[in-house]
């Protein structure tokens, strides 16, 4: 019996318990969340207190490690609630701790991890700079070799949680000429008094997602010891990125799942009360052919998300199943929200119903884990063997 | 303090439930611990807190253990599943004799349990189980107020038109209504250890009950059908300008509904 | 075994609540198919007014009084109960699903080893003195008819506003005092008090007219207008599970599933979305109004009169029109 789609009752009782966190904690609040366009940190210290930031991290540093399909029924769950939020907290499990976790020797993970476990600390990771985002060959962020560590100096744009960060994971070159071979990635923390860091610089204002507060941070010139290189050997971090964005991208893909679930799901309450013609409007083949659209779409993108994280749970190497499931499901949420929106019709542009939240949440889909541009150039160079 | 706590796995409120046959339901795979009794497990956990002891979550259900891995990644110790294929058709009352037979020997001081269970909604296994055991039983408390466990409890209950506060001596069984406390959402390390729990079964021959103590044949009361609700007529909207729509109503309230 | 029709007679500082007299209406209809006698239970302190305005309405009733009845606890009321059943082995028990009945009617059939049916929203009895229940499981979603084994008393508990009054009984009954028997240290449970909440409203479960608010209110302070509205009523305030979390009115007022279920006559919701929560509770009200300012609110598909507007309007004209028109009828 090589091929079983069952998720054991354990996993059924997880995703039910998940289900249930979100609905009492964050259900409430995502309107509100939405509205004031500020991190929440009270609903982040009492989510912290859970102990969810722990979710793939070992248990000796306060994790639960799991395996990875245990972590996208999480990230499923969760997604259904404040998308800011999801941002915010997936950042924080997955990027944000990922090469600490991973290459961090032990001071560096009882002096980051373990805190950043509790959520006292706050992490991300740096890609994108004003130059390069998808393109990571073009990434001009430098690092230099020093006596004792490295000095870092470069820009970093877009970075989910950067406002509030106490430390993050950068990618930087040690050579432009390099190319993707060149890229490396540093442990960097906030500047301070007895510390060398990054600062601040502009924070964005972003359509969805608002909650999270994304923006730029600044590296001048900045000192870091030895340890604070993450990596085996100088030169793998393109290997390494492409391990971590196999996880992002399935990661990616279940928020799209939620999302288009959420939205479609409300759209479908909405069809089956409005009257238009002396019939609710769910009773017309045209919005009946949205659903239909919209289920088959859905299912096989689900199907397709949980090989993947089947995959990278077995090891398997799926760099491009993972980028074609994540094009799949964002494609598929893109139609969800844009279908529900019609289905509201002129409502669709109010923001009393919770219609365009969806809307707005679901565009960064489009860009988390590489442009779908990119990636499509990409798939099709490799579909045709070029 | 020793306590044991009733629960039950129903479907979610928002689950589709639809008349099938006359004697079968569809209904929407979408379940949860009922919510009464997460209401009961969070007392139960409380009182733990302060006297100390053991809270043991008990369901009678062949199939779903859900509300008793809830239990524990709410943070209780033990659970327990009585299960037996003679138990299907059972009504209530078989029910409370199953869990009744079971408690006679163990030492407890309180039995804790939902006010209804969110499915058949009846509120008959939990008094049953107090009648059996000759334990004081109050029902739908929304306070609960315990010095010393050897002196008795307090316990608010709601009436029509007030609240009662009634003292009651310990072991006795409450069964608990929203309002008494907010079940706490679990915590990360319990709900890992809810997922890995063993959970135990029992039997009825191992709690010394032979099918022909519970299951159809013993059973007090007997469905005859299930039939859809019955449906209002579709809504009239008064669509009259503001303030003749209030007059509209008004006149439709009194001449053709007939109800002022 | 005989024939009889019992009622659980139910009372509050002396005055016999309504589901008593709706019960005793209904028990003389189905005993005029088995003419077996009705009769009702009465437990209590200090019952004349009691026992005399239930005097038309049972051919029998059985006084029990003692200070120790004055409040109802299981402990007291059910060994009177139950030797009296067993003495006189009624067909039928009925009750109101009150408080007080759904304590003790669970707890009295598991002691009288018979068959209890909770929560009727409907009962009826053939020729041969069978007894059927009707009652709504999964919160109204679905509705059971149900009977029972060859045990008796067959039990059931009945929603307030299930049955017509019927005043023309002009019955007679005989007053049977039965001592209370029970010893007086077994009795484990006392009350300490009652704290009186919402003044002399009925409860929301008991009220022929309920008007409701919901999360469209606002605030705590905006109920004003709504107990305005009730006033000119004499309805019951009731509410949702959102407004109750959120700390503006009284677990007691909810309706629906975490709440109570109610059976008005007329239900008023205003600014109320219809989340399945609330409106499984009012599924048994006999006429319902929904005024909401969103046309696609769910709770019209729950409603027989809607208005689409802004209830801060629509609450304060209604009491206008309602006290105009109560003034000219009476």
């Amino acid at each position: 019996m090589a091929l079983d789609f069952t998720f054991t009752e354990e996993q059924e009782f997880f995703r039910q318990t998940i289900r249930d966190t979100v609905n009492r904690m964050i259900m409430p609040r995502v309107k509100e969340l939405d509205e004031k366009e500020e991190f929440p940190w009270d609903l982040w210290k009492e989510f912290a207190s859970l102990g969810y930031l722990g979710l793939r991290h070992e248990e000796k540093y306060g994790g639960m490690g799991t395996d990875t399909i245990t972590q996208m029924i999480f990230y499923e769950e969760l997604a259904r609630g404040s998308c800011g939020f999801f941002m915010a907290v997936t950042m924080q499990i997955l990027m944000g701790t990922y090469f600490i976790g991973r290459f961090g020797n032990e001071e560096i993970k009882q002096r980051i991890l373990v805190p950043a476990i509790k959520g006292e600390k706050i992490g991300t990771i740096c890609f994108t700079e004003d130059q390069s985002g998808s393109d990571l060959g073009g990434t001009r962020t430098l690092a230099t070799k020093v006596d004792g560590g490295w000095r870092i100096t470069g820009r970093k744009q877009w970075i989910t949680n950067g406002p509030i960060a106490d430390f993050a994971t950068v990618m930087a070159t040690i050579d432009t000429k390099l190319g993707l071979k060149g890229l490396n990635f540093f442990l960097v923390e906030r500047k301070s008094e007895n510390r060398d860091g990054f600062v601040s610089g502009q924070r964005l204002h972003k359509l969805g997602s608002r909650c999270s507060v994304t923006g730029e941070l600044v590296f001048d010139n900045v000192f870091v010891p030895d340890e604070n290189f993450l990596g085996e050997e100088i030169g793998k971090g393109v290997q390494y990125a492409g391990e971590i964005l196999n996880e992002v991208r399935v990661m990616t893909g279940m928020s799209a799942l939620a999302i288009a679930k959420e939205a479609m799901e409300d759209a479908r309450q909405y069809a089956n009360n409005r009257i238009a013609f002396g019939n609710p409007i769910s009773k017309y083949q045209l919005i009946r052919e949205k659903f239909a659209k919209f289920w088959a779409w859905y299912e096989a993108s689900r199907t397709f998300l949980y090989r993947c994280a089947w995959m990278i749970q077995n090891k398997i190497p799926c760099i491009n199943e993972c980028m074609l499931a994540k094009y799949h499901a964002t494609e598929m949420c893109m139609y969800a929200v844009e279908e529900a929106m019609r289905i509201y019709g002129g409502n669709a542009f109010c923001t009393e119903y919770p219609v365009q939240r969806f809307w707005r949440d679901a565009k960064f889909l489009l860009y988390g884990g590489g442009t779908h541009e990119v990636l499509c150039d990409y798939l099709g160079r490799v579909f045709c063997k070029d | 303090m020793e306590i044991y706590v009733l629960v039950k796995q129903v479907p979610d409120p928002e689950a589709m439930v639809k008349v099938k046959t006359d004697s079968e339901l569809e209904i929407e795979n979408k379940y949860f611990t009922n919510f009464f009794d997460e209401v009961a497990i969070e007392a139960a956990l409380r009182l733990k807190e302060k006297f100390g002891g053991k809270v043991t979550v008990l369901t009678v259900d062949n199939r779903r253990v859900d509300a008793l891995r809830r239990g524990i990644s709410m943070g209780a110790d033990d659970a327990l599943q009585f299960s037996d294929p003679a138990l299907e058709g059972s009504d209530p009352f078989s029910i409370a004799k199953v869990l009744a037979t079971y408690l006679k020997d163990k030492p407890f001081d309180l039995i804790l349990a939902g006010r209804q269970a969110m499915d058949d909604d009846a509120g008959i296994v939990g008094p049953s189980v107090a009648e059996l055991l000759g334990i004081p039983h109050v029902n739908s408390i929304i306070g609960l107020e315990i010095e010393d466990p050897k002196k008795g409890a307090k316990v608010t209950r709601e009436v029509e038109g007030g609240k009662e506060t009634l003292s009651c001596p310990l072991p006795a069984l409450f069964t608990c209504q929203k309002g008494l406390y907010t079940p706490r959402i679990p915590q990360v390390m319990n709900v890992m250890k809810a997922m890995k729990a063993q959970i135990k079964k029992v039997d009825l021959s191992a709690i010394g009950l032979t099918t022909t103590d519970v299951g159809p044949h013993s059973a007090k009361i007997k469905l005859n059908r299930y039939f859809p609700p019955p449906k209002r007529p579709p809504v009239r909207i008064i669509k009259d300008d503001f303030p003749e729509n209030v007059k509209v109503l008004v006149k439709l309230l009194r001449e053709e509904a007939k109800v002022i | 075994m005989s024939n009889e029709i019992w009622v659980l007679a139910e009372h509050k500082d002396g005055k016999v609540k309504k589901i008593t007299y709706e019960l005793l209406s209904a028990s003389a209809q189905f005993s005029k198919k088995t003419g077996g006698q009705v009769a009702t239970i009465l437990l209590g302190n200090n019952l004349q007014e009691a026992v005399k305005s239930l005097m038309t309405f049972a051919d029998k009733i059985f006084l029990i009084e003692d200070p120790a009845l004055t409040f109802y606890t299981s402990d007291a009321y059910l060994p009177s109960i139950a030797s009296l059943i067993n003495e006189h082995r009624p067909s039928i028990l009925l009750g109101g699903a009150t408080s007080t009945g759904k304590d003790l009617f669970p707890r009295l059939a598991m002691h009288l080893r018979t068959g209890y049916v909770p929560d009727c929203t409907d009962l009826s009895m053939g020729e041969d003195g069978r007894l059927t229940a009707i009652r709504p499981i999964y919160g109204g979603k679905v509705f059971a008819e149900i009977s029972f084994s060859e045990d008796r008393p067959q039990m059931a508990t009945v929603r307030n506003n299930t049955f017509i009054v019927d005043q023309e009984l002009n019955k007679s009954a005989q007053v049977i005092s039965v001592p209370f028997q029970t010893n007086h240290s077994l009795l484990k449970k006392k009350v300490l008090g009652m704290e009186k909440v919402g003044g002399e409203k009925l409860d929301i479960s008991e009220a022929d007219i309920v008007v409701a608010g919901g999360r469209g209110i606002k605030s705590a302070e905006n109920f004003k207008i709504l107990e305005e509205l009730a006033d000119v009523l004499n309805a019951s305030v009731g509410t949702t599970r959102a407004v109750v979390d959120e700390g503006w009115r009284d677990q007691k007022d909810q309706i629906g599933k975490s709440g109570k279920n109610i059976s008005a006559k007329l239900y008023m919701a205003f600014g109320i979305s219809g989340a399945i929560h609330h409106v499984l509770g009012i599924g048994t009200c006999k006429t319902v109004v929904a005024v909401d300012t969103d046309p696609n609110a769910l709770i019209f598909n729950y409603a027989d009169y809607g208005i689409v507007g802004d209830l801060f309007q629509v609450v304060p004209a209604l009491t206008e029109e309602f006290k105009k028109v109560l003034a000219e009828g009476a």
